[in-house]
């Protein structure tokens, strides 16, 4: 049964025009991540558009390779002109940067995407072997663990993303009442629509996100702008690569490898925190356990391997939650598992009993994207660096319209794109304010599982106290009353320490 | 020397404490419209009918949220007034505001010229429209100069005509015609 899953997804997979659109996708995100201020995520959200005419599977695959191309193609700016490409190669910069300065930018180049490429892959196995158990446990859950769940899930979210708890919340439950406008999801009664004909069919999930993250993105990227050129970085005109001795030199550091790979592989399962956090921490761990943590910061391979096996081994960790929960572990699972339900597959435990096939076919998609990111990085690395040359003034404005294009896409109405204006004014604003988005999109995509599972929930038992009384749902309301005391703790010990400052700042 | 680079960081020490205190006030009046947006849509969503089948209605969770929602504002506001006394108050607010702006008018000026893109599309029909958005926001960005009222040219045809025959003829997505050329 699983086997047969497996080879018809594989025969899918495998089909020639899925694997050029997949080669297209890899060289997209490698490109797209190349680029200083654009984001995997938007990547994602401007190729969903282009997968619609797609069956599901193609489609998924064709994201994912974006995706794994992305976590890779944010190494090559962090290396060469030591700014991170994405959020998610922040950590890269400490030691690919140096290593590059040092004259060797081929080797810090290479070690990164044998690293991102044994991440993904290490990450893949464990979502192979993790993800079918753990939804066979997930069936068995009721409407009560699932509402906890979720609680739990959007708690985790606030507290791991941005710099406050409170804005981290503030952001989640505006996500959440922003999925409430429209049709309810048991009855289809009209809410909050004020009769307006833009918010009756409520509020498009994907509008909302290309509004929140990639318009808001755009504006951002024109701050300050016309203060005159950044610096120019010097790219060396010979770069070898050396990429078989690399290989090996990656392979010579198992322990970093696979450490910095699960690390990777925990943060992408935890909903929220994605390659920006298990990057930095892959990194820190490997500095903290290393013999030597004094080389870290001036070239250390060590530290190369670990920041990009950490962020790469992500994308298979966020698919854990997304195929056996339906619970995506972040914003980009979050538009795997909107495209899918374009397509009209429910994303959820049964996933992998229904459609097993496509649960399985994503699996080899992974592994078939990690491969195509590494020989397409191998063979033209040196072209992607042009790539860095690009100006703003092409970019910014034709990134906009294809945005427009995807939210006019999905339902071909006029009125999506009165709301992704507005969403897009208001993502900005709440960026400007600090306010982390990541918790909103998922709000938005988490509102309506949680509110037809607190309503199934009180249907079937209309006492509130079932929800403490049934274990698993315990444990999971205490799980995110830790999780928002033990960050409450951490901001309060972080005041602490920040006070003589303040103090000595108000006695001048 | 010495003497003077002290003094200097000490002004940007102070400086940068009225910065916070000044975001803090933004963030107040943030705290504030959400917080007051969402005991509104609660109190409008508990007026919706209730069921007969279940003992939660269409409204309730919308309602229950959303007051979540205010009492969230309403602390994360208690905190801000307390760090903005803490911080000495805020000064030059209208100022701030001012600079706050004048760093984004690039920003700004290229939502504007979504919104009327937007409002235009389905009159001028995507190549039309797009043509003219692109061309602005380009030359807008760039500066007007031969090179770039060239290379902003050819950029806005491949990415206004080109991209709506890419998606009509390759995905089969057909973007607005425009009622202009709809006959």
């Amino acid at each position: 049964m699983m086997l047969d899953a497996f080879l018809a997804g594989a025969h899918q997979v495998f089909a020639f025009d899925t694997l050029i659109y997949m080669l297209i996708g890899s060289v997209a995100g490698i490109v797209a991540a190349a680029i200083p201020g654009f984001t995997v995520t938007m990547a994602i959200i401007l190729t969903l558009p282009l997968t619609f005419t797609m069956g599901p599977l193609q489609g998924v695959s064709v994201m994912l390779s974006v995706y794994v191309g992305g976590y890779t193609g944010g190494l090559i700016s962090a290396a060469l002109l030591g700014i991170p490409g994405t959020p998610s190669s922040v950590a890269t910069t400490f030691d690919a940067y140096p290593m590059a300065r040092g004259g060797e930018p081929g080797r810090a180049l290479s070690l990164g995407v044998w690293s991102s490429f044994f991440g993904t892959v290490i990450s893949t196995i464990v979502l192979i072997i993790a993800a079918p158990p753990l939804a066979m446990i997930a069936v068995k859950l009721g409407p009560w663990e699932y509402f906890s769940l979720i609680v739990f899930a959007l708690t985790i979210v606030a507290s791991l993303v941005g710099n406050s708890l409170m804005r981290g919340l503030i952001a989640g439950v505006i996500g959440l009442g922003l999925a409430t406008i429209g049709p309810d999801p048991m009855m289809g009664q009209p809410r909050l629509t004020f009769e307006s004909s833009v918010l009756m069919p409520g509020l498009p999930f994907l509008v909302v996100l290309i509004g929140i993250f990639a318009i808001s993105q755009l504006m951002g990227e024109l701050e300050d702008h016309g203060k005159g050129p950044s610096s120019d970085a010097l790219i060396p005109d010979v770069i070898e690569f050396k990429t078989w001795a690399v290989m090996r030199e990656v392979l010579m550091h198992p322990v970093n490898l696979v450490r910095s790979s699960l690390i990777g592989v925990f943060i992408g399962a935890l909903p929220g925190a994605g390659g920006s956090i298990a990057n930095l921490l892959a990194y820190d761990q490997a500095k903290r356990s290393s013999i030597n943590p004094d080389e870290f910061g001036k070239g250390n391979p060590d530290g190369v391997i670990a920041s990009e096996a950490g962020n790469s081994a992500t994308a298979g960790g966020g698919l854990i939650p997304m195929i056996a929960l339906g619970i995506p572990g972040s914003a980009v699972d979050a538009i795997l598992m909107a495209a899918l339900m374009v397509h009209g597959i429910s994303v959820g435990p049964r996933l992998i009993m229904d459609n097993a096939d496509l649960a399985y076919g994503m699996f080899v998609a992974m592994v078939v994207a990690s491969l195509m990111m590494l020989v397409v990085c191998v063979l033209s690395m040196r072209l992607f660096l042009r790539v860095t040359d690009i100006p703003k003034q092409f970019i910014v404005p034709t990134v906009m319209i294809c945005c427009v294009i995807g939210a006019f896409a999905l339902n071909n109405r006029v009125t999506d794109l009165y709301l992704l204006g507005a969403i897009g004014l208001v993502g900005y604003g709440l960026k400007s304010l600090d306010y982390p988005l990541a918790p909103l999109v998922l709000g938005v995509i988490l509102g309506p599982i949680a509110e037809t599972n607190l309503r199934r929930a009180l249907m079937s038992d209309a006492d509130w106290t079932v929800f403490f009384t049934r274990p698993i749902s315990a444990v999971l309301l205490a799980a995110a009353l830790l999780s928002v005391i033990f960050s409450i703790r951490s901001v309060l010990k972080m005041r602490k320490k920040d006070r003589p400052a303040t103090d000595e700042q108000n006695g001048d | 020397m010495s003497q003077t680079t002290a003094k200097a960081a000490a002004a940007d020490a102070g400086a940068s404490a009225a910065l916070r205190a000044r975001t803090e006030v933004a963030r107040l009046i943030s705290y504030i419209v959400i917080g007051l947006g969402a005991a509104f849509l609660s109190l409008r969503a508990s007026t919706l009918p209730t069921s007969r089948w279940e003992p939660l209605g269409a409204g309730s969770f919308p309602e229950l949220v959303f007051g979540v929602l205010a009492v969230l504002c309403l602390i994360a506001a208690v905190r801000a007034v307390i760090d903005i006394r803490k911080a000495g108050g805020a000064n030059r607010l209208g100022a701030s505001l001012g600079e706050w702006l004048v760093a984004r008018r690039y920003s700004f000026a290229l939502f504007g010229l979504l919104v009327v893109y937007l409002l235009l599309l389905p009159l001028g029909g995507f190549s039309l429209t797009t043509f003219v958005f692109l061309l602005i926001a380009q030359l807008m960005i760039a500066g007007i100069s031969k090179k770039t009222l060239f290379q902003s040219l050819i950029a806005a045809v491949i990415f206004s005509v080109g991209l709506n025959m890419l998606f009509a003829e390759v995905f089969n997505v057909f973007l607005p015609r425009g009622v202009l050329f709809a006959g």
